[in-house]
């Protein structure tokens, strides 16, 4: 108990001792040398006023037992001699400091200090140095300031702020060469605003607050050394606001009143222009509309009136995947006695619907020969077929194939097959929704009546058993390269030959020859047909029209995403080590069209 | 006759147009001090020469501190702070009061001897830190900077020697210093010095050469009560 109070005693009389004492640095400079209590003896700090003499100071810490003066000294080595001297001077006034004066005083040379207690023989801290590293400069003196203008609103003004370098400091000569920073702050305000380092002895700061106390302080350093000495007293800087309503008043009152005008003004605009700004800004959202229609006609359903719209325009009708005008064509066609050997087209078509039953639009068919399937009731729901409409865009005088189930429709049909062009196919892409179904035919002849002859692609008609046969064959073929409403399974399933696959037929023309005659034999081609289809027997032989394929099945996504079209067979087994590297293949999807769940397939 | 007398004319013309001493000579374009271009003064000449060397000791200062940052050497090792300097052999004043006995010649001549054997040591620093990838280009532009202004600086204070000795403020015992002054950087255990060491000294040096031109300055145009 009495230790520790003579602890604590001999302590705060140290620290009393160093911040009375008279020098200058040593008060003040030794207020920031914080003893380490819990170390032993060791030194606070050394420092250099002006680079021509420095102190140095220790504290004793945790050893009570060496406070009186005399227990602990100071030896010092320089690089000029290498021997230990004891400190030339240790302060009387101030407890446990080393004063070097001018002579003993060497810039540019190392000093090394220790703290010894030569009794025991103990070094207890060393330390080295150069002197110019350990100069910290006077803060400067007589700061002052001076206004140099108000601003026109009276709200800010600006200073000018002067010191002078500190006494000590030989700046005349230049010994010294000092930079001085600057700093201010609201009076209370717990952050300085610091600015640059100055070399000369005065300063301007802008933009200060009226009515606003502003402390400023200044501090500086030797040019290209470290360390700053202690700051200057503090300045208050204050300058009173002059009142000045007068100005203001009017200015505001002002803009109230033009704001209040403003405001007035758009709100008159907007009731008066109300209809036409909703218009404007919140215009109608477009109801789906079609050239001509009504779009009431189609919400209630009425086809007929539909179709005859339809068709009284020029529109893309081939393009309705329904049976129903084809139907009727056939139906027309029988009725014709001179029609009947081309009647065994009809019957082919007939036929597909029959076989292919799995991708027919609701087309029920029995085994007898078309006709009956002609009136059969069991048609596309009116719903479907006028679902089908709207999905046609205009192509229409180029198509023989005619959608509205009006007889007089065919007779337009006829005269325009002329014309017939790779068009159905074109179209698909509108269509993608109606699923796996037989849509074309391909319109192989005309009869004398106007009506049209689909065939399956031959331009002679032959014996009708070898074309039942035939067409059996061809109608499976047709249904394998149905564009996007045969699946793939089917395909397989189906007898086909290699070289025209079921899923080339929406290959690009480019890719392969074959394919070419698959598009020209359009949905009802024998694979290895290479006739060219169309309307006349005497028509020029396909390509005249590469049958472009408006779109075709992904087969793959490869590595780098690309799409692959048409894959090379071998790739899978060349490469069965990576499978990773290629998304799998789709061996599910549906020709054509890529849905977008499968297009979730693709993205990696 | 007439036309004898005519070249004899003609050549002397031609003599006294041709003389070398006449036109041809390298005299200064500013002859006259007030009204032709302005002659810098001697104190003038101090200026520039002071603002250079403090500029040069800044830059010293910043490669010194980079490489402190970069290596952290221990700060107060016995050890490391003793190091030998390659220009330790030339006697310098240590303190304002010993600068400013020593007479001016000495004072000018310990200058130029300083700047003098830093000039192939700041040259090799250069060289060495440029092909050290520890430091970034800014690091040996600045030693190659450096190197360029102690260069300069030197060849300034040649100049102002020059003429300070024309204006007989300097007696002669000046010695042109001869390049045989070339001093190798070698530490105390005879290997090359390394680059911090080198740093380091080089701060030490150029922190001389400003106070001591100073100094000299303050001596030889006398201003302020200096």
């Amino acid at each position: 108990m009495a230790e520790a109070m003579a602890y604590s005693l001999s302590l705060s009389l140290l620290y009393l001792g160093l911040l009375c004492g008279n020098g200058l640095v040593s008060a003040r400079g030794s207020e920031l040398f914080t003893p380490d209590p819990s170390r032993g003896p060791h030194f606070t700090g050394c420092r250099s006023r002006e680079q021509e003499t420095f102190r140095c100071w220790w504290s004793t810490g945790t050893f009570q037992n060496l406070t009186e003066p005399g227990a602990l000294r100071v030896f010092y080595q320089t690089k000029n001699a290498l021997e230990w001297r004891e400190c030339p001077d240790y302060t009387r006034t101030v407890e446990n400091e080393c004063y070097f004066n001018k002579t003993f005083t060497h810039i540019w040379t190392s000093y090394c200090i220790q703290l010894r207690s030569v009794p025991q023989n103990i070094t207890y801290d060393d330390t080295c140095f150069t002197v110019e590293n350990i100069v910290h400069p006077d803060p400067p003196i007589g700061l002052n300031w001076t206004l140099l203008n108000v601003s026109r609103s009276g709200l800010h003004f600006d200073v000018l702020v002067r010191w002078a370098p500190p006494p000590s400091a030989d700046v005349q000569m230049g010994w010294m060469s000092l930079v001085y920073q600057v700093q201010y702050r609201v009076k209370n305000a717990s952050h300085w605003e610091m600015l640059d380092l100055e070399s000369g002895t005065q300063q301007s700061l802008y933009g200060l607050h009226t009515d606003k106390e502003c402390e400023v302080r200044v501090r500086c350093k030797m040019l290209a050394f470290d360390n700053f000495g202690e700051f200057s007293d503090s300045i208050f800087v204050h300058v009173a606001q002059i009142p000045s309503k007068e100005s203001t008043f009017p200015t505001t009152l002002v803009l109230i009143f033009g704001v209040i005008g403003v405001v007035i003004l758009l709100v008159l605009l907007i009731f008066s222009q109300q209809q036409r700004l909703m218009v404007i800004f919140l215009p109608p959202i477009p109801a789906p509309k079609i050239k001509g229609i009504d779009p009431e006609l189609l919400k209630n359903g009425k086809l007929d009136q539909l179709n005859s719209l339809l068709s009284s325009q020029d529109m893309y009708k081939p393009d309705f995947y329904h049976e129903d005008p084809w139907v009727e064509f056939i139906q027309l066609d029988l009725d014709d006695p001179a029609e009947k050997n081309e009647s065994s087209d009809t019957q082919h078509l007939l036929g597909l619907s029959r076989s292919g039953s799995s991708h027919v639009l609701n087309f029920k068919s029995d085994d007898d020969s078309g006709r009956a399937s002609c009136y059969d009731p069991e048609l596309p729901n009116p719903e479907d077929l006028a679902s089908l409409l709207p999905a046609h865009s205009g192509r229409g005088e180029n198509h023989p194939l005619v959608s509205s189930s009006s007889p007089s429709i065919p007779d337009l049909g006829i005269q325009q097959t002329s014309e017939v062009e790779e068009t159905p196919i074109q179209t698909q892409p509108a269509v993608h929704s109606w699923g796996n179904m037989d849509f074309y035919a391909q319109v192989s002849d005309f009869t004398p009546a106007g009506g049209v002859v689909l065939s399956p692609g031959q331009l002679n008609s032959s014996p009708e058993k070898k074309k039942e046969e035939e067409n059996e064959k061809k109608i499976q073929l047709q249904l394998l390269s149905d564009g996007a409403y045969t699946s793939e399974n089917t395909a397989r399933q189906l007898d086909v030959p290699p070289s025209p696959g079921p899923e080339q037929g929406y290959h690009a023309f480019p890719t392969q020859a074959v394919e070419g005659n698959l598009w020209n034999g359009e949905y009802l081609v024998s694979a290895g047909d290479s006739q060219t289809p169309y309307l006349l027997p005497e028509a020029p032989p396909a390509p005249t029209l590469p049958p472009v394929s408006d779109y075709t099945v992904v087969q793959e996504v490869d590595a780098q995403h690309s799409l692959l079209l048409n894959p090379p067979s071998s790739q899978p087994a060349l490469c069965p080590h990576t499978p990773n590297k290629h998304l799998p293949a789709m061996p599910t999807m549906p020709m054509g069209y890529l849905t977008p769940d499968l297009l979730g397939n693709l993205n990696p | 006759m007439s036309r004898s007398l005519k070249q004899v004319a003609v050549l002397l013309v031609a003599l006294l147009c041709l003389d070398p001493h006449g036109r041809v000579g390298s005299a200064p374009i500013c002859t006259h001090g007030p009204s032709g271009c302005h002659v810098p003064s001697l104190a003038d000449l101090f200026d520039r020469v002071i603002q250079h060397s403090a500029r040069m000791h800044s830059l010293s200062n910043d490669l010194h501190s980079e490489f402190e940052q970069y290596f952290l050497p221990s700060k107060n090792h016995i050890g490391k702070i003793y190091r030998k300097c390659h220009t330790s052999n030339i006697l310098t004043p240590n303190g304002k009061e010993n600068a400013q006995k020593l007479a001016r010649e000495e004072l000018t001549e310990v200058i130029l001897k300083l700047l003098m054997a830093w000039r192939d040591p700041l040259f090799q620093l250069h060289q060495s830190m440029a092909h050290q990838q520890d430091f970034n280009s800014f690091s040996s532009n600045k030693a190659l900077e450096m190197g360029d202004m102690a260069h300069e600086l030197r060849k300034g204070v040649e100049k102002v020697a020059e003429k300070m000795r024309v204006l007989g403020m300097l007696g002669n015992s000046v010695t042109g210093l001869s390049a045989a002054e070339a001093m190798l950087p070698i530490s105390d255990s005879g290997e090359a010095m390394s680059d911090y060491e080198l740093l380091y000294c080089f701060r030490r040096d150029s922190n001389k050469v400003q106070n001591y031109l100073k100094i000299l300055k303050c001596r030889i145009v006398p201003e302020h009560d200096c």
